[in-house]
């Protein structure tokens, strides 16, 4: 055991004091707000609700909805631009110094301001005047009105999530695979192994940290994003991509109704946590096959 | 002749692999286009007159409305907003960076009593969003007064990416040899020298990936923003385009011309030093 140090506590503690004023207090006191309610919204009048905001958030369908688009938007994000990030970087990671100037500008929409993607997009989409419309129209197509249609809005919106997401998963998957020795691909040639095969039994796990990180990363950004949405949509058509931090911010800064949107950002914390805790366990479980 | 085996062979081996190659490339341009094109056409729309953006989104602008950005910062008093945009990425990004270099140096440098504890609480904070934390923030800075100050719109900015920057600076210091802080302790060196000394102009690349990202992310910041500043005068660019979208709807030229305001210094910084923005991210996310 070495001798007590105060030194490294010295160092440490900015960061933690000022993680737990703006983190963990927050966390926790949203946990307390969710069993009270108050007429005015103002702390003297709290009164104990209990499960009361819990119970109210079951039988509310457009909260349900909310999550429920949240959820899909994490799968859409996963199948779209994770998935397309994967297969891009080995296809990139064959290559000498071009794989670096592809990942480069893959990566730019990712520095595009969310706001900004969204505003570029709604008018990309715009189906009088905008210039997708126009171009399928002129390839013999026709044009929809991308943002307006209940049934294709929330996939449009990922698509401009997707847009800036894929030159993430890119890089972060290349630099995966520059840990792989290339040996390993040499000894599964030998052994007969197609590109495919390839692919599956040595590039996959060997890319686990990367996998894994991108997946938690994905999960926590599709829970809790809200710029993109509220700027593109803000929740319509008829509520059609409404999610959770659209609801937060509505019953919140709108209504007044603090500790129900509390319920929610609690709710909201449980699932990111749950969710991320599940995949980092089934691939670490992985691990031990 | 029995040698004309061989030279088809030769023939057909280069052909299908030219047509994978051609392929492949196919496919990587496809991906840089899909990446540059909404870009291509913001820019094009931004330096055009509502009417010529109307005829064509592809062609370039025959005359160049480089006026549209005067027009916006001037005379739409856009300038303001550009200014709080810099106070609060510059802030945000010193204290997230300085915060976190401490913290960086405490954790790789030390062995102590609860730190793998210590440590683990704060990547929890990775988990944390805006949204989930959005009440309890909104509530302590309407009790500190804070609501419609810089201070306000910083203080919580900054936390926001204060836990990546506390991981990749301890990723990276732990990297350091031992050797080389042991020997400045041995000198004679206090905590803050080796720190000077020894460490910062070791780890110089990271704390500039570090402090870059940071900078981004603030600068790109919408939420917070959004909720803390209400008044005019103190909206970041991120919000103030919000707020001109409702005025100027359908006017694609004056839209464009504010997203490429708010996008140019940005692709500017990063087209400089994207090296910087990728092993910061890429650091992060491999080493565990």
């Amino acid at each position: 055991m070495p001798r007590f140090n105060i030194r490294p506590y010295i160092f440490i503690a900015p960061a933690l004091i000022y993680l737990a004023i703006w983190i963990f207090y927050p966390i926790l006191n949203a946990f307390v707000l969710s069993f009270f309610d108050s007429p005015t919204g103002r702390s003297r009048d709290y009164f104990w609700v209990g499960l009361g905001n819990y119970t109210k958030l079951l039988q509310d369908d457009l909260f349900l909805k909310s999550l429920y688009h949240n959820i899909i938007w994490v799968l859409l994000s996963i199948a779209i631009p994770v998935v397309l990030g994967l297969l891009l970087a080995v296809v990139l990671s064959g290559r000498g110094r071009t794989r670096l100037v592809y990942a480069s500008i893959y990566f730019i929409p990712q520095t595009v301001a969310a706001v900004c993607a969204a505003i570029v997009w709604r008018w990309i989409y715009d189906p009088s005047i905008g210039p997708l419309n126009w171009l399928l129209e002129t390839i013999g197509l026709t044009g929809r009105p991308w943002l307006a249609d209940e049934s294709i809005v929330l996939i449009a919106v990922n698509m401009i999530g997707s847009w800036s997401y894929y030159g993430f998963c890119v890089l972060i998957f290349m630099a995966g695979l520059q840990n792989i020795s290339p040996e390993l691909y040499d000894a599964a040639k030998i052994d007969g192994a197609g590109a495919i095969q390839r692919f599956i039994y040595v590039t996959i796990p060997l890319l686990r940290n990367a996998i894994t990180f991108v997946l938690v990363y994905t999960i926590i950004g599709s829970m809790k994003f809200f710029d993109l949405i509220f700027v593109a949509t803000n929740g319509g058509p008829n509520e059609a991509s409404t999610v959770v931090g659209l609801r937060i911010y509505w019953h919140s800064m709108r209504e007044g109704r603090f500790n129900y949107a509390a319920t929610m950002s609690t709710i909201l914390t449980v699932v990111i946590l749950v969710l991320s805790v599940v995949v980092i366990r089934q691939i670490v479980t992985e691990d031990g096959d | 002749m029995n040698t004309s085996a061989q030279p088809r062979k030769r023939r057909s081996y280069p052909s299908s692999r030219i047509i994978q190659s051609i392929i492949i490339h196919a496919i990587l341009l496809l991906f840089v286009f899909i990446a540059l094109f909404p870009i291509y056409l913001m820019f094009n729309a931004a330096l055009k007159t509502s009417a010529e953006l109307f005829q064509s989104f592809l062609a370039l602008p025959k005359d160049p409305q480089w006026k549209n950005f005067g027009f916006i910062l001037n005379e739409q008093g856009y300038k303001g907003a550009l200014y709080n945009s810099m106070i609060l990425s510059t802030s945000s990004m010193i204290l997230t960076t300085v915060i976190s270099v401490l913290a960086g140096y405490g954790f790789a440098v030390y062995r102590f009593v609860g730190k793998q504890w210590l440590f683990l609480l704060v990547l929890t904070g990775l988990m944390v969003s805006e949204t989930s934390v959005l009440i309890p923030v909104y509530q302590l800075l309407q009790d500190l007064g804070l609501l419609n100050t810089y201070a306000g719109m910083i203080l919580p900015q900054a936390a926001l990416g204060l836990t990546f920057g506390v991981f990749l600076m301890t990723t990276f210091f732990k990297d350091i040899p031992r050797a080389l802080i042991d020997a400045a302790v041995v000198d004679g060196g206090s905590d803050l020298q080796v720190l000077r000394y020894v460490i910062m102009p070791l780890a110089r690349p990271a704390i500039m990936s570090l402090a870059l990202i940071e900078f981004m992310w603030a600068w790109n910041s919408f939420f917070f923003p959004l909720v803390i500043a209400t008044k005019q005068w103190l909206m970041p660019m991120s919000v103030r385009i919000i707020d001109f979208m409702g005025r100027f709807t359908f006017k694609y030229d004056m839209i464009a011309t504010t997203t490429v305001i708010l996008f140019t210094p940005i692709l500017i910084l990063y087209l400089i030093t994207q090296r910087s923005f990728h092993r910061g991210i890429t650091f992060g996310a491999l080493k565990d």
